[in-house]
């Protein structure tokens, strides 16, 4: 017989669930209703429903390969993302060096100006370089991010350096304790990174407006955002979009999240 | 210099540039950039007018700075707490075994990734004044009903209940992958020690918690100061003004007024605070951070 | 160490490879290098964006050949976000040849010199009204390229089930009024009649009510007067009475329209655009021309094409342009579709609107022309709608009364004129 206390916990976590599913699932009822709109709340119940708007949506957009463009970014972010971030983690945990504080400091202060702000300097930036409308252009702003440096650094920074030092007795560089000592140990914090590195790329919309201009080019948010007119706007399409949207981070999360769950036995110093 | 010296230099230089490079070229440049555009007036459309630093003692005197500050303050000062006693307590509660622990971690995780419109509709409607299901709720256990979005006092508390309630699951996530980096000896030892399960959390997990924690303070502080998508989408700063935010004035004032020359010096004030918030809690790690 | 780096070739080489992959721009830019014998237009625009992408390539398939030697290249971007980006594109320097504006941001652009003077322009086949619009200093830097207007819907069945008679031409807003109380019935969750409150509404209330919104020399705001607050206190009015409160979700997308199409709004002020969305509705409708007081005023908007000043192919585009506002298949085309009304001087051209399926009285669109009155701009015109309308929000909401809002409302907008 369960506790009380167990089943109280297993009550709130269910029920917390429930509510956090609300507003997807009624982006699922709304684009499978038809004729679905936003107004009046969220509902459960589906009269007739119907995969017109799907079908809409594939006829209005050529999805696939939208879908196929955001995916690709992502992915190429979220690569460069771990690969920059985990380097640039080590150098600042594990190295020493002077002005290391501010140069930290100033890695953080690329955090501290809104994209909204940035967006034009580095458009004109982009003009310059005569790199406009390209893939490279989407990237380049998510090469490197001090976010993901932020994370990995705290995650090295907790690992003993018993390891480390155990490791250049035997004879090991730094790039050698790093991709075999330290990369595999701060899994959970590389998935993690990885997770939002994928879903800031995809989401992203104010910078990919404003420098892609060909249609071969154009990622999912902005294919998304034609949907809505200028007066009205067919909510059940929008609502088919955004759960195309939605449905390739959940299972990048499903995927990541077997590795931040993966334990880890490290202690092995006694 | 010594030769350890040069060889240190080399793998520093080795691990930063890969994301140095692009930080500088694709961040900084721009941000100074930015600096240089606070120092005219500018429409994007027409050449910048130099106006040196008008911009700056023109926004530093007028009271809607103030205003969008102190909201912009006010919402980190209510959504930090929350999201973050929120956060672990799904992260502890969800660190168990349980069955199904996979479905629940990705459920609380799913309002992250859904766009802001859809929330923004959930709350705004869990949150009407008047067949919502909140003040329903207040109303039958005898409570006032506060007016939510209608009302100027509680459009910005709405819109932090709706933030919060949001990224729980990005808290949780993070807490989720800095419990795992404990020690499970640690832990095992603290309970043969005789210690009890909130002395355990408090006096073992907490401080091994603790550069996870400073990560998602420091972030969602970051973050929380530039808020912008969820009040644009769920109150568009109203009513009257009453939930404008510092970056929503920058965005307004960039693409909707016309005014980037105002809106980058108001970006680089607000970078001075966020700095400055920054530095402080930097500066204060050392008391309570315990890194390995 | 050696091993490291024969390891790492293939993945470094792969890298640069993509990398220069990644350079290359894409094939709209690429389509502005000049061809040899042949001119590329680049035209922005946003009122294609949703459903009428087909009729803008249509003209253009007409245009280029009538025109072998031009190729016309389009973007199509959605309303919300078009601005930034044609803002972004301009301080860039890659906006279009020729780009679409909307009558209201028109003034700003020709503030300060970035669209070209069209010249040697025939008038002929333009309204008067519309092509003077797109003047400054009696020179002409845009051409219109359609119009709509508001008007007064109404849902047939309710008026007849509650022995209501139907608008007609010649309505006041008292009778508006009166018929609104007579055909609200909150119980059965029936509204009477919806006018958003905001910027656009307040300005054509005010010209209804005989006011002017700006004195003659455009300096300063004169809507703070009697007509004025008739004028928003019309509106307001009917927050709570005739239709339904901010609060109870007046005001969020397409709420309005999906009371009209749901039967449960007897009247309803919104434009001819949404003639489309409600060709299916499951009750009688039709439209009248709106109510006036002292005097009868209908909102008109209009689009317009323009040259951009950095073009290098400004004769081609402005021949793109002339095109796309005057010719026949570009009057077909939206007829075909119901793509707002081209602005075209000869109504004959248009006769075919008028039986072009529901609402019956499409002849009251043509006769709200006969009193239209256009937005007021000025050159900070973003700030001063969010000003009116923000004051008039707080008063529909009951947080300052009409005659406060209306007065703090005109303090703020001649801050901006000054």
């Amino acid at each position: 017989m369960p506790s009380l206390r167990t089943v109280l916990r297993w009550t709130a976590v269910v029920a917390g669930a429930a509510v956090m599913l609300v507003p997807f699932l009624w982006t699922v009822i709304t684009s499978i209703t038809p004729n679905g709109s936003l107004a009046g709340g969220p509902t459960l119940v589906v009269k007739d429903p119907t995969l017109a708007a799907y079908r809409e949506l594939l006829d209005a957009l050529p999805m696939w390969r939208i879908a196929l463009n955001s995916f690709w970014i992502a992915a190429a972010s979220t690569l460069f993302q771990l690969v920059t971030g985990s380097m640039a983690a080590y150098g600042f945990a594990r190295l020493a060096f002077r002005g290391k504080g501010l140069v930290f400091g100033l890695y953080l202060a690329t955090l501290m100006v809104p994209m909204q702000v940035l967006v034009v300097p580095l458009f004109i930036e982009m003009k310059t370089l005569n790199l406009q409308d390209t893939y490279l252009s989407l990237l380049a702003p998510s090469i490197a991010s001090a976010f993901g440096v932020f994370l990995l650094r705290q995650a090295v920074e907790s690992l003993p350096r018993d390891l480390d030092e155990a490791a250049t007795i035997d004879g090991a560089g730094h790039l050698r304790v790093f991709t075999t000592i330290v990369l595999p140990l701060i899994r959970p914090a590389l998935a993690t990174v990885a997770v939002f590195a994928f879903m800031g790329s995809w989401n992203s919309f104010l910078w990919p407006l404003v420098v892609i201009r060909s249609p071969e080019l154009m990622t999912l948010p902005l294919g998304l955002s034609t949907l809505q007119g200028q007066f009205t706007t067919d909510w059940d399409v929008v609502m088919a979009g955004s759960v195309f949207s939605i449905l390739p981070i959940a299972v990048v999360y499903l995927f990541a999240q077997r590795h931040i769950i993966a334990g880890i036995a490290h202690t092995g110093i006694k | 210099m010594s030769r350890r010296g040069w060889r240190n230099r080399g793998w520093v230089l080795f691990f930063l540039l890969p994301s140095a490079i692009p930080l500088v070229l694709f961040t900084a440049v721009p941000m100074v950039s930015s600096l240089w555009v606070s120092l005219h007036r500018w429409n994007l459309i027409s050449p910048m007018e130099w106006v040196g630093v008008d911009n700056y003692t023109h926004l530093l005197r007028d009271p809607a700075t103030r205003d969008v500050f102190a909201h912009t303050l006010l919402y980190c000062a209510g959504y930090l707490p929350l999201v973050f006693a929120g956060g672990l307590g799904l992260a502890l509660l969800l660190n168990q075994r349980m069955p199904g622990r996979a479905f629940f971690r990705a459920a609380y995780f799913l309002p992250v990734v859904t766009s802001w419109v859809v929330v923004a509709l959930v709350w705004k409607w869990l949150l009407n004044p008047n067949s919502g299901l909140v003040n329903s709720l207040l109303g039958a256990l005898g409570a006032p009903q506060p007016g939510w979005w209608t009302d100027p006092a509680w459009a910005l508390p709405a819109v932090i209940l709706a933030s919060a309630w949001k990224d729980l699951g990005f808290v949780m996530v993070i807490m989720l992958a800095g419990l795992q980096a404990i020690p499970q000896d640690v832990l095992e030892a603290a309970r043969t020690d005789g210690a009890g399960a909130w002395q355990r959390f408090w006096r073992v997990t907490l401080p091994l918690l603790s550069p996870s924690t400073f990560f998602v303070v420091v972030i969602s502080l970051i973050n929380g100061f530039q808020v912008f998508d969820q009040v644009y989408v769920m109150t568009g700063g109203g009513p009257s003004g009453s939930s404008q935010v510092v970056v929503g004035q920058i965005y307004d004032l960039t693409f909707r007024y016309g005014r980037a020359g105002e809106a980058s010096a108001l970006s680089w004030i607000l970078f001075a605070v966020i700095l400055l918030i920054t530095a402080v809690q930097v500066r204060g790690q050392r008391r309570w951070v315990h890194y390995a | 160490m050696r091993s490291l780096v024969r390891r790492a070739a293939a993945p470094v080489v792969a890298t640069l490879a993509l990398a220069l992959a990644a350079c290359s721009q894409g094939s709209a830019t690429r389509a502005d290098e000049p061809v040899a014998g042949k001119t590329t237009v680049r035209y922005m625009n946003f009122s294609a964006n949703d459903g009428h992408e087909k009729d803008l390539d249509a003209i253009k398939a007409a245009f280029e050949s009538a025109n072998p030697d031009i190729t016309v290249q389009i973007e199509t971007l959605p309303y919300a976000d078009y601005f930034t980006k044609l803002q972004t594109a301009v301080a860039g320097g890659t906006a279009g040849d020729a780009f679409e504006l909307n009558y209201e941001n028109f003034v700003t652009y020709t503030a300060n010199g970035s669209l070209a003077e069209l010249k040697d322009v025939d008038a002929a086949p333009y309204k008067p009204s519309l092509l003077q619009a797109f003047q400054a200093d009696g020179k002409q830097y845009g051409l219109p390229a359609s119009f709509s207007n508001v008007v007064l819907f109404y849902n047939k069945d309710l008026f007849d089930a509650a022995g209501v008679a139907p608008p007609t031409a010649s309505w006041t807003w008292a009778d508006e009024q009166a018929a609104a109380t007579k055909l609200t019935n909150k119980g059965k969750g029936v509204w009477g009649d919806y006018q958003p409150i905001s910027f656009f509404e307040f300005y054509k209330a005010l010209a209804q009510a005989g006011g002017e919104f700006l004195a003659p020399d455009r300096k300063s705001a004169t809507f703070n007067s009697d007509a004025g607050r008739k004028a928003a206190q019309f509106l307001v009015g009917k927050a709570g009475r005739t239709m339904p409160t901010e609060a109870q979700g007046a005001g969020t997308p397409d709420f309005d329209s999906k009371l009209f199409k749901d039967g449960k709004l007897a009247m309803w002020h919104s434009g001819i655009w949404m003639f489309s969305g409600l060709a299916d509705a499951k009750f009688d409708w039709d439209i009248a021309v709106e109510p006036g007081d002292t005097r009868k005023a209908s909102a008109m908007f209009t689009n317009g094409t323009v040259v951009s000043a950095a073009s290098k192919n400004q004769a081609a585009a402005q021949k793109w342009v002339t095109f796309l506002t005057s010719s026949d298949d570009m009057v077909k085309a939206r007829l075909a579709t119901s793509w707002e009304l081209p602005p075209v001087a000869d109504t004959g051209k248009v006769a075919s609107y008028l039986t072009a399926g529901k609402p019956a009285n499409r002849q009251a669109v043509f006769d709200s022309l006969d009193a239209t009155v256009l937005p007021p701009v000025v050159e900070r015109q973003q700030e001063m709608q969010d000003a009116v309308t923000k004051e008039l929000s707080a008063a529909a909401a009951g947080r300052k009364d009409v005659a406060t809002a209306l007065t703090d409302a005109q303090k703020a907008v001649d801050k901006l004129l000054s």
